[in-house]
């Protein structure tokens, strides 16, 4: 018995390769998944977003003008993208010079120089950055011209000066890479500062809370809004970010709370630290909360009145012109603004390696580690991130964004990136045109479930009368 | 409290919300609020030293963010009363809703009557002070300072504190994850007796365990209820 199982192990391998047969339920990373915690005792944490892959704005083409549309010049005829955000209660809305944003990230999460290079390449750019889970730094303020001050459920660093020195307030409901659960900055990033700007003690795994201290629903949510205009005497924009989940009842209850920019983070959202749990099996991807934002912002009449920034996975401006097409009046970056520091870059390999990592496939912001400087708060470090050629890096990606947005703008015929639309767009796959009502390559109509089922019922009533049957028993 | 005769007079009737605390913020010396009749966030983000009376009951998020300011609420307030509140004091003459003094990093709020659940929750310094009884889950995770229960504390007082301190003088229906009672010293004693207050039954001090501050895998029961 045992010789002939032997002979069964070495028979499969008639070309004399190893042959290997993984399976596909216990795969070798679901396999190292679950030896990973039967080690660690809890779920496991990690940094970045999803890996999985989902339905994405990589599953949309754009169908430039040819005979039908007339292009703009590509690489010189004017292509506005300037962009306002908030004007909705007559307060002061923030002007971007182009349609982007920084998303909210901690200085915590990440280092002061980052935070700094992030805000002077905003600044430099024409467009606003966020603060994040900590309140404001100062030398982030100085160095963004518009700095957005987030209302998190954990109020840690909250400060009613820094509220009034901001340049919009934005009331945190949720994040894309985590809906329904709070942040979480573990011991070794906790730093003797970090834990003085928030109030904790030094070296806890702080894990914030998820509801808000004090409002609940979104009725209270319209009494919070109320008490930040009246904390900022209605000088600038009330935006409440939401984690992309029921994105269109949301959007609604959120501008119905008053709301003057409703951010929504999809799924491919990004975060410093989170149970992997979440990011890869909680929210909806990017490209359908575009869509459900939209469609309930025109249900209410209240598109263009109130401001709709899409986040979650955005890395190029081609993804940002995509979803500009699909309705959003701006993107937010994260991820891909911390890569244009220098995240993943293949330098100090050794200590990527010491993280258990290496560049390209790093996801460990989570352990304060980072070997670039940008998510750590070990001084050497954070050294290793010069402010200066870490903003230049920032602001050139940010201007190739901005070209690339313009870029296929003008060749959809468009003298404002604004003017995108969902004409422009093809759909490659059935699940992001039935997503988006994007019509699929190939098709001029919209693919609808209806249309669909159509099909399908005149097929089955065609094989029901026997056409189809005689059909086949003429064949030879 | 200056006295009424020598305060701006401020009358909520026929006034939006936007207009009273322009008239509030305007003021120098002490501001007398009439007729705030429940309305909603009023006296929000004083920054300057400012009395403040309001006249009757009032919403939510009054006297909400304030740095300096010292308010006194003649009747009961909607959720929230004194939210960050930075340094300076408020007073409650009666009830107080849900998440009194939530967030607060400095001074003193004192409510007379009883508060309502997560009151004092995420307090992050600051006094908290309620004559009467609180709701559930007040103190949820409070980062420091001292809250003050003369009456009852319902389902999960001080649950996930990180540091701080909570007082009860009354019953305690049932501590919150990681709230562990602890010594009422000499020096607690005198500092209630300096707050002026008196425990209804007599003082119990309930601190963090700090079992969550950091997760253990030989703690899993305390981090299963935890989160």
């Amino acid at each position: 018995m045992e010789g002939s199982l032997m002979n069964e192990k070495s028979s499969g391998n008639p070309g004399g390769f190893p042959l290997l047969r993984p399976s596909r339920i216990y795969s070798p990373e679901v396999i190292e998944d679950i030896q990973q915690k039967a080690e660690i005792g809890r779920y496991r944490i990690r940094a970045w977003s999803t890996l999985r892959r989902t339905p994405h704005l990589d599953d949309l083409t754009f169908v430039p003008c040819t005979l039908s549309r007339v292009p703009l010049e590509g690489y010189r005829e004017t292509c506005e993208t300037r962009t306002l955000l908030g004007a909705r209660h007559g307060a002061k809305p923030i002007e971007l010079r182009t349609p982007i944003t920084i998303a909210g990230m901690s200085y915590g999460a990440l280092s002061r120089n980052a935070k700094v290079a992030l805000g002077t390449a905003a600044t430099r750019v024409g467009i606003s950055t966020t603060t994040g889970d900590g309140g404001m730094l100062d030398a982030e303020r100085e160095a963004s011209d518009q700095l957005v001050y987030q209302v998190l459920p954990s109020r840690y660093g909250f400060n009613p000066h820094h509220l009034r020195q901001a340049n919009a307030a934005e009331i945190v409901i949720g994040q894309g890479a985590k809906p329904g659960t709070g942040g979480l900055l573990l011991e070794s990033k906790v730093s003797e500062t970090i834990a003085h700007q928030r109030t904790l003690p030094v070296g806890v795994d702080q894990r914030s809370p998820v509801r808000h201290p004090d409002f609940i629903g979104p009725d209270d949510l319209q009494i919070k809004i109320e008490e930040i205009r009246e904390a900022t005497e209605w000088k600038i924009p009330v935006y409440v970010k939401i984690g992309a989940c029921r994105v269109g009842d949301d959007v609604k209850l959120a501008a119905k709370a008053g709301a003057d920019v409703i951010v929504v983070d999809g799924m491919e959202g990004g975060t410093g630290a989170s149970p992997e749990a979440l990011l890869d099996h909680t929210g909806i991807p990017t490209l359908a909360a575009v869509c459900e934002a939209i469609a309930a912002l025109r249900e209410m009449r209240l598109e263009g009145e109130v401001n709709l920034v899409v986040c979650g996975g955005i890395r190029t401006g081609v993804d940002a012109a995509k979803a500009l097409a699909l309705g959003a009046d701006a993107v937010s970056i994260g991820t891909a603004a911390l890569i244009a520091l220098n995240c993943n870059k293949p330098i100090y390999l050794e200590d990527y390696e010491k993280l258990g990592t290496q560049p390209g496939a790093c996801h460990h912001c989570h352990t304060g580690g980072c070997p670039v400087g940008i998510t750590t708060q070990n001084p050497e470090l954070v050294k290793r991130l010069p402010v200066e050629e870490a903003a230049e890096r920032v602001e050139n990606f940010l201007n190739s964004m901005t070209m690339e947005i313009q870029m296929m703008a003008r060749a959809c015929g468009k003298s404002n990136v604004h003017d995108l639309e969902p004409e422009d767009l093809r759909a490659l796959t059935i699940e992001s045109a039935l997503i988006t009502g994007v019509p699929l390559a190939g098709m001029s109509t919209p693919l609808t479930i209806d249309a669909i089922a159509d099909a399908i019922g005149s097929r089955l009533s065609f094989a029901s009368n026997g056409s189809h049957r005689t059909e086949v028993a003429k064949q030879p | 409290m200056v006295p009424v005769e020598e305060a701006t007079l401020v009358d909520c009737n026929g006034r939006s919300t936007r207009e009273i605390n322009e008239l509030i913020r305007g003021a120098e010396g002490s501001v007398v609020v009439r007729n705030p009749l429940g309305r909603h966030c009023l006296g929000v983000a004083i920054l300057k030293p400012l009395q403040v009376v309001f006249q009757g009951p009032v919403g939510w998020y009054c006297a909400t963010m304030g740095d300096g300011l010292e308010a006194e609420i003649h009747g009961n307030c909607g959720w929230s009363v004194g939210q960050n509140l930075m340094s300076g004091s408020i007073v409650v003459r009666g009830h107080a809703g849900s998440s009194s003094g939530a967030t607060i990093r400095g001074g003193t709020i004192r409510i007379d009557g009883n508060s309502g659940a997560r009151t004092g929750i995420s307090m992050k310094g600051g006094t908290l002070i309620v004559g009467g009884n609180v709701g559930y889950m007040s103190g949820f995770m409070m980062q420091t300072g001292t809250l003050v229960v003369c009456g009852d504390a319902a389902d999960g007082i001080g649950d996930s504190m990180y540091e701080g301190r909570v007082f009860v003088g009354g019953s305690i229906a049932s501590l919150g994850s990681d709230a562990v009672e602890a010594e009422v010293t000499e020096g607690d004693l005198a500092e209630l007796a300096a707050l002026n207050v008196e425990p209804s039954q007599s003082w119990t001090k309930l601190v963090a365990g700090r079992k969550l501050w950091n997760f253990s895998k030989k703690e899993f029961e305390v981090w299963k209820a935890a989160l």
